[in-house]
């Protein structure tokens, strides 16, 4: 009896070994190339292609260059406007989102269905294809010149966020429709029922929400690319990060844009390590039981 | 009543003083006002390397008293602006630089003007004809060239002598040589030193590329050995420039944007030549860089078509490109400057010349081109990975050529 007893947590024992060796090697590879890119910004040699894997020399030279050698790529300021971009964007398209969600979820019209519908197929074509409709729809406006840039980057990335309610709203259908009829006979209006009850029981899709908002416009490239043109005053990272690869500039900034990779990943670090115990209830539901 | 005198004052003053303002801006010697725009690499505006651009947009305002110039500077690259003036002539600088191997991106959009008259009579003094050839399209220019643009030989002076240079077989038996085996603007310098074309002279897009046959062949067989040397490296991500300044290569093919680095590296023993000849089956056969060049375009949606030409011929003229050599080393091709001493006697830009000159093809821009970069690419990516052998050279040689002349479709 006793030795059946113990084989059987020497068995579990054996497999929890193997079991945790192979997370760990997955585990490596994972992080590899992200702490390859790290090494690499602190690498001392200069040039694109080295033959060893780590280093031979270490040195901050390559940060402090980002932020002193601004006359040709200027880093400091397409890391603010890029700031500027995602905290802007990040700002409206929650509330974009949260709002639209709540509509969906808690009122009953006509066009809800054909809404949704529509959403759904707007959302299986990827965002690029109108690239060049909305490049001409905004200078037709007259937001591609100069510091209007900034605006018609943060329209672009806010503008379609309200399609993107399927998590929120999925969310807000798990709340009791009996809270809000609760509030209701209180006197509540919508409004206050979406910002005094609803919001504040709703931390968690809040958080992903906001997260997945910041994050859009922190690594686009393709839009910024086709709006920005030739205002290079107006670049965000993303585009500095690509011209440093660029064949007259690889060789001296490789580095460099390994330490503008690692720089532009720290906000998002920060806010997911800050944010992340809301992340994964966000998928789950609201008020339980 | 007081009061209303100091209004009624001040309100005659505010009005004066815009009545000045605008009296001012007009300008009393008739001064037509434009407004350009003008796009360049960023480093023609980085003050590190003197502003290029700036200076001498203030020596053409200061030369045309007749225009009263406001410029707008933009950031664009010779490589990326047609894109982005094809994509909307009506919104993109009136004056631009492209590489001319996106002469037919803007030609389609219609966004290109064209140089006639006076203007290309100057270019045609100034100017080698096959430079010319480089920007001329069915007999129009479409530009002001201000340099060429091609890739040639760096080598270390310490380990290869003049002699050695000439030949890249002899070269190998001294020292380590990267090449970038793997990269189409580079590879078919071997096949057509070995009598191999690309849509006959380069413009006759009926011929389609030549790559094929017994020559072609030997060709492949050649590298295919060369390959194998141990003397020979593949450049590629940047190997050839790290292993110049490891120490483990002594020569390797590259072009002006990576003087600088390579000066760096090897100092007083830095060498510069056109490209070295072959020895195939015992004769000595050249090889050929692809050649090309840098222009100054106009946009044909351009509000002030004379001031602008003006203007491109003027950044593209000989004054510009002296200083912008001083500036950046960005090699002239102006043919008055490049008899100058002090400019003839720069080994890079002597290189430069001579592989334009002597051991280049011009690197055709009929649309067809488009479908020779990969075939190429992966011939010498089966090579490296050794896919392609002795065995089959001539069957994969063949398969080159196919997709070479085919669209893919």
């Amino acid at each position: 009896m006793k030795d059946k007893q113990k084989s059987a947590k020497a068995i579990r024992r054996r497999t929890n070994i193997i079991v945790h060796m192979i997370l760990a090697i997955l585990a490596a590879i994972w992080v590899f190339p992200v702490l390859w890119v790290i090494m690499t910004s602190f690498r001392g040699e200069r040039g694109s292609y080295v033959s060893t894997f780590f280093p031979q020399t270490y040195t901050l030279d390559n940060y402090v260059r980002l932020f002193t050698d601004t006359t040709i790529l200027n880093f400091p300021q397409m890391f603010m406007n890029t700031l500027i971009i995602a905290i802007c964007s990040c700002i409206l398209s929650s509330f974009y989102v949260l709002s639209a969600s709540f509509c969906l979820s808690r009122m009953r019209f006509r066009m809800r269905k054909p809404y949704m519908n529509m959403a759904m197929i707007l959302g299986l074509f990827p965002g690029f294809m109108s690239m060049v409709a909305v490049y001409f729809i905004l200078k037709a406006v007259g937001l591609t010149e100069g510091s209007l840039i900034r605006l018609a980057l943060i329209l672009c990335y806010s503008g379609g966020a309200a399609l993107g309610f399927q998590i929120c709203k999925g969310f807000f259908d798990t709340m009791p429709m009996a809270l809000d009829e609760a509030a209701r006979i209180d006197g509540c209006t919508r409004w206050q029922i979406f910002t005094k009850i609803t919001l504040p029981l709703s931390k968690p899709v809040i958080v992903y929400t906001v997260l997945t908002a910041f994050i859009g416009p922190w690594v686009d490239f393709i839009f910024a690319k086709v709006i920005c043109r030739a205002n290079s005053d107006q670049y965000t990272v993303a585009i500095g990060l690509w011209k440093m690869l660029e064949k007259e500039y690889i060789d001296s900034w490789y580095t460099s844009f390994a330490a503008g990779a690692v720089l532009i990943s720290i906000p998002i670090a920060i806010l997911f390590l800050k944010l992340q115990k809301y992340y994964v209830d966000g998928m789950s539901g609201a008020v339980k039981g | 009543m007081h009061r209303k005198a100091v209004r009624l004052a001040a309100g005659l003053c505010a009005a004066s003083l815009l009545l000045a303002g605008c009296s001012s801006s007009t300008g009393g010697s008739g001064a037509e006002k434009i407004r350009l725009m003008v796009w360049s690499p960023s480093e023609d505006q980085s003050k590190d390397s003197g502003q290029w651009l700036q200076t001498c947009c203030e020596n053409f305002a200061a030369l045309h008293p007749e225009w009263d110039i406001t410029f707008v500077y933009g950031v664009a690259d010779e490589a990326g602006a047609a894109g982005a003036v094809s994509q909307d002539p009506d919104a993109s600088a009136d004056v631009f630089m492209y590489a001319n191997d996106t002469l037919t991106t803007m030609t389609d959009a219609g966004a290109l003007a064209k140089f006639g008259g006076i203007y290309a009579e100057e270019l045609k003094a100034t100017n080698s004809e096959t430079l010319l050839d480089s920007i001329t399209m069915d007999g129009d220019i479409y530009g002001v060239p201000f340099t060429t643009n091609t890739w040639y030989m760096f080598y270390d002076k310490s380990v290869f002598s003049e002699e050695d240079v000439k030949n890249l077989d002899t070269m190998l038996e001294k020292g380590v040589v990267s090449f970038p085996f793997t990269n189409s603007w580079y590879l078919p310098a071997f096949y057509f030193g070995n009598g191999c074309t690309l849509f006959g002279d380069g413009t006759q897009e009926e011929l389609g590329a030549d790559f094929g046959g017994e020559n072609a062949v030997e060709v492949t067989e050649y590298l295919i050995d060369l390959v194998s040397n141990p003397n020979f490296k593949i450049d590629q991500d940047g190997s050839g420039l790290a292993g110049l300044r490891d120490g483990s290569i002594q020569a390797m093919f590259t072009g002006s944007w990576e003087a600088a680095a390579i000066q760096e590296i090897l100092g007083d023993n830095m060498g510069v030549a056109a490209l070295p000849t072959y020895t195939l089956n015992g004769e000595e056969k050249q090889m050929y860089a692809y050649a090309g060049s840098k222009a100054i375009g106009v946009n044909t949606s351009t509000k002030y078509m004379k001031a602008s030409i003006e203007l491109a011929m003027y950044l593209g003229s000989a004054e510009a490109q002296q200083l912008h050599y001083e500036l950046r080393t960005v090699i002239p091709c102006n043919t008055e400057l490049n008899d100058v001493a002090e400019i003839a006697s720069d080994p890079v830009v002597q290189a430069q010349n001579d592989t334009f000159d002597r051991t280049s093809v011009l690197q055709p821009f009929v649309a067809s081109m488009s479908n020779c970069w990969t075939p190429v690419e992966n011939m010498g990516k089966g090579i490296r990975n050794g896919n392609i052998t002795k065995a089959n050279a001539a069957e994969q040689t063949a398969a080159m050529n196919d997709a070479m002349n085919s669209d893919g479709i």
